[in-house]
């Protein structure tokens, strides 16, 4: 099932044929906006499928001008670090996670607004996220942890590189709309593998980001065991297992940026920059070389 | 005005005599989904209510404290941002580059609750006590000059941290955000009580031993500058914190059965405790390493 929340509010289920609305199942659940409504809505997702399937089939297809993130504002935005071995056979690296902030989401269709601030180069990051959908604490690394996800979706981890004090930087990944969510939360029993996962990311019809999830150094199961060991997750968590660096590259004003994952489905967007700033077209290969020397030190 | 949660999911304010009265009921005109919309609505709405308030807290005693159960101030803010470093440690170096982090909200708890130290192997488990701003309005790219008007009050801070967890180099703040690591207490003092926020002093005492004793006014970059900048990056929201960064000297090891008292001048004091089922054990009293380390970053020339 492939959850969405449309621009005027409504939660839907996308079919082939389209969206059908399924707010009915939910409509008890109180809400000031969407940003408190989806994690209460993920909360009751699985003891309530079998209504939201049965609505999902018998309805029409509504007309749909357009979807927030399926998650507007989660409780908690969590992002893996590096985390794909980039296409080597190295031993991998100590696993280790930050928490961005969950205003910076924003929905398909949306815009990603490059802050004046004297960033050295604004890259784009594409990553398999996790959507929680349960209380969870201390999670087996094993498919147990999956049961406390209600799906997967794809993320934009827009990074603005050299702020901030020491190491790579972070609050450069924290700007308001510097992580576009979507389009649809894919619930986890439709995909059976997600270490066998196609990530493609291409702006202005460039491809740039081309990787499996199969390179994923520490699993989505380890991912969860990990985090959960540390922190309380909660419905509408989201979690981002890292990207691989091979592949990419500036972002600028005016670019149009198509990002896909097998099975969870394409998320667009587009860059403005008041400053109009510009940096080289194209994959940045000094930092995909860097990543990829990273751990072999 | 000091604004207290208490018992299971109220709000009080704590009158001149000291007595806690309850406000709760004034906030359910704005139909909170949980409590965790009481505080950002008193906020956003306090204009109004203010003179209720202020008649309330006036006009009779209220609850005795000691026989209320105090919680965290905040109770599940949108973001937790602390301030990496910013203080002078007692040097004169100038300002290093202003930078910050996320903190998990599920790691709040309030007075009398207990930090429980994870299995983890961290090499140590700090406290690191902190001046808090609580956020009065939602807030984005504002001015220097009017961040103080976004600001609704103080409150204190320790922010509990496991070092030596994670990738080596990297920095990831993780190890602060483990559950029970965000200590809030024991109030929200509203801005107008603390006039001069650089004149407060901030201690840590240990199962009875000082610890972190330090001045506000060691700050490398002042308020304003934090939440003009922190906005800058990211909208805040009424009830949203910034904790302004810790002073090093003084730090030392949490373990086992350790009571902790924090507390800063013109806020008050809160306790709260430490269990950890490994029982660990460090040396007792002020890490002189850490506070060494720390202060010696300014001596070279930049940061990286």
């Amino acid at each position: 099932m492939r959850l969405v929340l449309t621009s005027d509010n409504r939660i839907g289920v996308q079919r082939e044929d389209g969206i059908v609305d399924v707010s009915a199942a939910f409509a008890d659940i109180p809400y000031r906006m969407s940003a408190d409504r989806m994690p209460r809505v993920l909360a009751v997702l699985r003891e309530r499928r079998a209504r939201v399937e049965e609505l999902a089939a018998s309805g029409e297809p509504m007309r749909v001008a357009g979807l927030q993130a399926p998650v507007p504002r989660p409780p908690k935005l969590i992002a893996a670090f590096g985390n794909y071995r980039e296409g080597t056979d190295r031993e991998r690296q100590a696993q280790d996670m930050f928490l961005e902030s969950p205003d910076s989401v924003i929905g398909p269709g949306g815009t990603v607004i490059l802050p004046p601030h004297p960033v050295t180069i604004f890259h784009h990051e594409a990553e398999l996220a996790l959507v929680v959908g349960a209380r969870a604490k201390n999670l087996p690394a094993d498919e147990r942890a999956l049961e406390a996800l209600a799906g997967y979706t794809c993320a934009i981890d827009v990074s603005g590189r050299g702020l901030g004090r020491m190491g790579p930087s972070r609050i450069g990944k924290s700007f308001d709309t510097f992580t576009p969510l979507g389009p649809a939360i894919v619930t986890t029993d439709e995909v059976p593998d997600p270490q066998s996962l196609r990530v493609t990311l291409s702006v202005n019809g460039e491809l740039r980001q081309d990787y499996s999830t199969s390179d994923m150094e520490y699993s989505v199961v380890e991912i969860l065991a990990f985090i959960s060991s540390y922190m309380t997750l909660v419905p509408g968590d989201v979690i981002m297992c890292g990207t691989n660096h091979q592949g990419l590259g500036a972002l600028q004003d005016g670019d149009h940026v198509v990002m896909t994952i097998e099975r969870i489905g394409t998320l667009e967007v587009t860059v403005r920059d008041s400053l109009k700033r510009e940096w080289p077209r194209g994959i940045d290969q000094e930092i995909a070389a860097r990543a990829r020397g990273a751990a072999r030190s | 005005m000091r604004i207290a949660a208490f018992d299971d999911h109220k709000l009080g304010v704590v009158g001149a005599d000291g007595t806690l009265v309850d406000i709760t009921d004034l906030l359910q005109q704005y139909e909170p989904l949980g409590p965790e919309d009481l505080l950002p609505d008193l906020i956003t709405h306090f204009g109004e209510l203010k003179p209720e308030i202020e008649r309330r807290a006036g006009a009779r005693a209220g609850l005795p404290l000691d026989r209320v159960r105090l919680r965290s101030p905040v109770t599940r803010p949108t973001k937790i941002v602390c301030l990496i470093g910013n203080y002078r440690e007692g040097t004169d170096r100038p300002p290093q580059i202003l930078d910050f982090f996320f903190k998990s909200p599920e790691a709040i708890i309030g007075p009398g609750d207990t930090v429980v130290l994870p299995p983890h192997p961290a090499t140590i488990f700090h406290h690191e006590a902190e001046l808090a701003v609580v956020i009065g309005r939602e807030a984005k790219s504002v001015a220097e000059a009017d961040a103080m008007d976004a600001i609704f009050g103080y409150t204190i801070f320790n922010d509990i941290s496991a070092r030596g967890l994670g990738r080596s180099g990297i920095s990831s703040f993780l190890g602060k955000s483990f559950d029970t690591f965000a200590a809030f207490g024991p109030w929200i003092v509203t801005k107008d009580e603390i006039p001069d926020p650089y004149a407060l002093q901030v201690t840590v005492d240990v199962s009875g031993e000082r610890r972190q004793d330090y001045p506000t006014s060691d700050m490398e970059r002042p308020i304003h500058e934090l939440v003009a900048y922190i906005s800058s990056v990211s909208t805040l929201h009424p009830g949203d914190v910034i904790c302004c960064g810790t002073n090093h000297q003084g730090l030392g090891a949490l373990q086992d059965g350790d009571v902790v008292v924090t507390s800063i001048s013109g806020i008050g004091s809160f306790t709260f405790y430490v269990r950890d089922e490994l029982r660990r054990e460090w040396p007792r009293g002020i890490d002189r390493e850490t506070a060494q380390r720390v202060r010696a970053v300014g001596q070279r020339p930049a940061a990286q």
